[in-house]
């Protein structure tokens, strides 16, 4: 035992937690937008789009995120493109999480009945207009609940940027783990903010979705 | 009546008085795949007409009436509408649409919105019209359809004849030049029909060029100018409703109209 378990050791996993934070965030935006494009090629009319980003969408479904990180951290530089860890894992999780939530709001955008967007086509709203005020918000609550489920594992899987050396939630615990020989204590405590994070978001997911379907 | 009558005979005047049909559709050919679900449509609308579709399910006869606002796609053939053509571009696709009003079976009303929005978002989206002028315009019409009340109920909290009539001020605050009806009727429970219809025929009366899909055969004898049988992608039949009920000529115009007036 090199340290006592004591206020700085709950500080250190503290920190760590806002580095999940950090990271969870920069994924959600980041995942968010390019999501949001990745759906709309996934529908669009053209073919080689369509089929482009169902490969795209097959590549990181099919590939483990920490070989992603891998990929983006150590793959860019040979590319020539030296990047600071930040700017890689900022990356790494975009490209994860678009995959992701683009094939979730496909679902949600081809699950809207075809006569929503006759009916806009029919009163002369264009493709960004029939998208953004019509097919993109019904979209949006059919999806809601497993776009919310994939953000909370998104959360959890942020841990994997430890990895390229983030000290983050998990990481964080590791080290006051093996500097106060209190594994269960330190793992426990980074359990129990990895929870505070990730059930509330269940939470309001679930009350969302219940206010969306009085409403419609 | 008279009115009716007087106005009839107005339209009819001005499409005599040499201009271009409202509508030309020439030679339209449209497959669905392998299936060739319309041959070689012909036809000439002109302003003010009001043309009733019938036939049975199949026939092509909401296909016609999805290519002219090109919800549909075609193969071959032209349609031009009020002087703009639709080709095999869609880049003038969007200002048909905006001069092109349609009624669907299902409402397809928008249910995130509230029955003013879906009434004001076209006009803003489309014209650039402000929100408060979007919204006289939405009143307007929706006053016009005798629904003001509910302007800020969502479709889902109205009935179906109601949502229908909502459907229609939502066409109407573009102020289009045509109305297109697909089957919009069809979905509604008996007692809503009426309601509908009513909405229709005053459109009708004050002017409005009209398609409609529709086995309400008794809106095709009281509105209609022609009346169009349709069958296997072809049109078999066209004449006025009088000749077309009493008279028809073709044997499965006969046979339509007695298995779906006699029951």
């Amino acid at each position: 035992m090199i340290r006592d378990f004591g206020l700085l050791e709950v500080l250190t996993i503290l920190q760590g937690m806002w580095t999940t934070l950090a990271l969870s965030v920069v994924a959600f935006i980041g995942g968010g937008t390019f999501g949001t494009l990745v759906a709309l090629a996934r529908t669009s009319p053209w073919k080689w789009l369509r089929v482009a980003t169902a490969a795209y969408i097959d590549f990181f479904q099919g590939t483990p995120m920490l070989m992603q990180l891998f990929l983006v951290y150590y793959g860019l530089p040979v590319f020539g493109f030296h990047v600071s860890a930040w700017t890689a894992v900022a990356i790494g999780l975009t490209f994860h999480a678009s995959a992701f939530l683009g094939e979730i709001w496909r679902g949600g955008i081809q699950a809207v009945p075809k006569g929503q967007s006759e009916a806009a086509s029919a009163l002369g709203l264009g493709y960004i207009d029939r998208m953004r005020d019509v097919v993109l918000p019904q979209a949006i609550k059919l999806s809601f609940a497993p776009t919310v489920g994939f953000l909370v594992q998104l959360i959890k899987g942020t841990s994997l940027a430890a990895i390229i050396g983030f000290v983050e939630l998990s990481r964080s615990a590791q080290i006051v783990a093996s500097t106060t020989y209190k594994p269960l204590i330190a793992y426990g405590l980074a359990g129990a903010f990895y929870f505070a994070i990730c059930f509330p978001l269940s939470r309001a997911s679930a009350y969302f979705e219940r206010r969306f379907s009085l409403k419609t | 009546m008279t009115t009716t009558t007087q106005q009839h005979i107005h339209a009819a005047d001005t499409g005599t008085t040499g201009q271009d049909p409202i509508i030309r559709i020439s030679s339209l050919q449209k497959y669905y795949g392998a299936f060739h679900a319309l041959k070689n449509i012909n036809l000439d609308v002109r302003k003010g007409e009001r043309i009733v579709v019938c036939g049975p399910s199949g026939s092509g006869k909401s296909t016609i009436i999805r290519c002219i606002n090109r919800i549909e796609q075609f193969e071959s053939g032209s349609i031009v509408v009020d002087g703009i053509s639709l080709g095999e571009s869609m880049r003038n696709v969007n200002a048909v649409r905006a001069e092109v009003g349609m009624v669907f079976q299902q409402f397809n009303l928008f249910p995130h919105l509230t029955v003013l929005q879906n009434c004001m978002l076209a006009p803003m989206r489309v014209r650039g019209t402000s929100k408060k002028d979007a919204e006289i315009i939405a009143m307007k019409y929706l006053e016009r359809v005798r629904i003001p009340e509910q302007a800020n109920k969502y479709p889902a909290q109205l009935s179906g004849g109601q949502q229908q009539r909502v459907a229609i001020a939502r066409a109407l605050c573009m102020t289009p030049k045509i109305m297109l009806f697909d089957e919009p009727t069809s979905a509604l429970d008996p007692e809503m029909v009426k309601e509908v219809l009513d909405t229709m025929i005053s459109l009708a009366q004050e002017g409005m060029t009209m398609l409609c899909v529709t086995h309400e055969m008794g809106f095709a004898r009281q509105v209609a100018d022609r009346v169009i049988f349709m069958d296997t992608g072809e049109i078999i039949e066209m004449a006025k409703p009088q000749e077309f009920f009493s008279q028809p000529k073709n044997e499965r115009t006969r046979n339509f109209l007695g298995q779906i007036l006699n029951h």
